[in-house]
């Protein structure tokens, strides 16, 4: 596929996944491990396309959204541009994660410029509800933020996938080796902003001993995440009743 | 039956039609389609909600003064998390629907409604839907994604999806049928708190597991002593707890956002700087 394809299609996938069409349907198009399956089908190496993501979903797994639906960061446009750069210049995962994390930040501020934007379409709802325009309703609901959303959405994504893949190939031949490796310790260090986030979000102190058994029952235990997952869903049960007692 | 057939007949020449379940699946569709895509910062999903009402007010109020009315009422400011918002959004249904049956119910008394469950429903939702289910589904699949499966991504795609579709639908019905006083006592039941709770341990126990897979950090540090024995750093580490730099990483993570909140940005470039700074001095 050409790039100027691929830039296209990827520009068109993140316009698509952040327009938020279907409330819990687009909050998991936007994670990293969703988009690394449409990268995989359109590249064509699914194979690297979903160890990449997996990698850059780690570092994203906490952050969905915080109250009020302001988005902390932007693992949709972090993944959408490098995840099939990673994939076509044949990146290290690692790599790969420390290139998507600036544009996880740009993307919050792309985020907050659509949500500024947005309240022109309640007033023109307000207006239209004095004439009960129940159509006009709807488009300001859809139509507008969605066309708004492309064009503010769409060139972001399909740039940087456009020029973006030289650049990075010319970047990498030059690399030295204290750099690549300070990129592999970050690639290691950066899934554990992931689970503290989430740790954060969960918010309850006295519940943190469970995240520690998790973690020793696999390195002592050598258990994989499916056994973890019944026994975590047994043992949540099983504490049920004690869990009443305290406050929940 | 034939009783409720005709008492329904009855009611529907006294007071105009009732609404259907179609009606209520329609509004539903509607908020759950569009939650979060017209969310603005000046009045957040409040658009939203009234596009969703949209249907049944042209049902209730064929009377266009009636009618602005109502869409103006809808158009205050509301936000709550869309998947258990379903039941704010029967509940509103059906008091807009008593309303035109003659009931004395308010604007302000609707709007009060609203505004008082979105938060209480919000935080619920925050904490079982995105906070709990979402990563614990993620999390479910990642190792087949690790390993170059498409299922990693499929699947909790189309499990959360497919899941939180359900609830909603089922709370949005569930609000209309029960209406306003129920839905306080379930809030003040103890089911929710426990659902919550079992969820958080899950979630916690599920997260744990994946640190200890995912977050690598070890040290090459060595240190010879003279008589030549040779002393490697993280094989001592190993053999007192192992895993303790991942840990430590996270718990580190964790204690700074809980004490300065949550930095991202921050955060994201001293664990830049560290790593340049590990690397340079051979640290790590």
């Amino acid at each position: 596929m050409s790039t100027l394809m691929l830039a296209t299609l990827m520009g068109l996938y993140y316009w698509f996944a952040r327009l938020r069409l279907g409330y819990t349907f687009s909050g998991m198009l936007v994670q990293p491990i969703v988009i690394a399956v449409f990268v995989g089908l359109i590249t064509g190496d699914m194979q690297t396309a979903m160890i990449v993501g997996a990698g850059i979903q780690l570092v994203y797994l906490g952050v969905t959204s915080t109250p009020g639906g302001n988005v902390p960061s932007d693992p949709a446009l972090a993944a959408c541009i490098a995840l099939p750069i990673a994939v076509k210049t044949g990146m290290d995962a690692n790599l790969a994660i420390a290139l998507a994390i600036p544009f996880g930040v740009i993307g919050v501020f792309v985020d907050q410029l659509r949500r500024t934007i947005n309240a022109a379409w309640v007033h023109m709802a307000d207006k239209h509800a004095e004439t009960c325009n129940t159509a006009g309703i709807m488009r300001c609901a859809f139509l507008w933020p969605a066309l708004m959303g492309f064009v503010i959405r769409f060139p972001v994504v399909f740039a940087a996938n456009y020029f973006g893949q030289s650049v990075v190939e010319q970047f990498l031949a030059f690399m030295p080796r204290w750099l690549t490796h300070s990129f592999e310790i970050m690639g290691g260090i950066l899934p554990a902003l992931g689970f503290a986030i989430t740790i954060m979000v969960i918010g309850k102190k006295t519940l943190i001993p469970y995240f520690v058994a998790g973690f020793f029952a696999v390195l002592y235990l050598k258990v994989d995440i499916m056994a973890v997952a019944i026994f975590g869903t047994c043992i949540a049960f099983l504490i049920r009743s004690f869990g009443k007692n305290e406050e929940a | 039956m034939n009783a409720t057939v005709t008492d329904k007949a009855v009611s529907d020449v006294q007071h105009g039609p009732l609404l259907t379940k179609a009606d209520i699946t329609k509004s539903w569709l509607i908020y759950y389609m569009g939650a979060e895509v017209s969310n603005s910062y000046e009045r957040l999903q409040s658009l939203i909600f009234c596009a969703s009402m949209t249907p049944v007010l042209k049902k209730l109020y064929p009377n266009k003064e009636e009618q602005a009315e109502a869409l103006k009422r809808h158009l205050n400011f509301f936000n709550t998390e869309g998947v258990m918002g379903g039941i704010i959004q029967g509940v509103a249904i059906a008091m807009e629907e008593q309303k035109t049956r003659g009931e004395p119910i308010t604007d302000s008394s609707i709007i009060g409604i609203k505004t008082g469950l979105m938060g209480a429903l919000a935080g619920v939702g925050d904490s079982i839907i995105w906070a709990a289910l979402m990563p614990l589904l993620i999390a479910l699949f990642i190792p087949f994604a690790a390993k170059g499966s498409a299922m990693g991504g499929i699947a909790p795609l189309v499990l959360y999806t497919g899941i939180t579709i359900g609830i909603s639908y089922a709370l949005c019905h569930k609000g209309y049928k029960l209406g306003r006083e129920s839905i306080v006592t379930l809030l003040q039941g103890g089911k929710i708190k426990e659902l919550i709770y079992g969820a958080n341990v899950l979630g916690l126990i599920m997260m744990g597991a994946l640190a200890a897979s995912y977050v690598k950090l070890s040290t090459p540090l060595k240190f010879s002593f003279l008589q030549g024995s040779e002393v490697v750093v993280q094989q001592v580490l190993d053999s007192i707890v192992p895993g303790l730099l991942p840990l430590a990483a996270v718990f580190a993570i964790y204690l700074y956002m809980l004490k300065k909140g949550p930095r991202y940005t921050v955060i994201l470039l001293s664990v830049v700087a560290f790593s340049l700074v590990c690397s340079i001095t051979g640290i790590l």
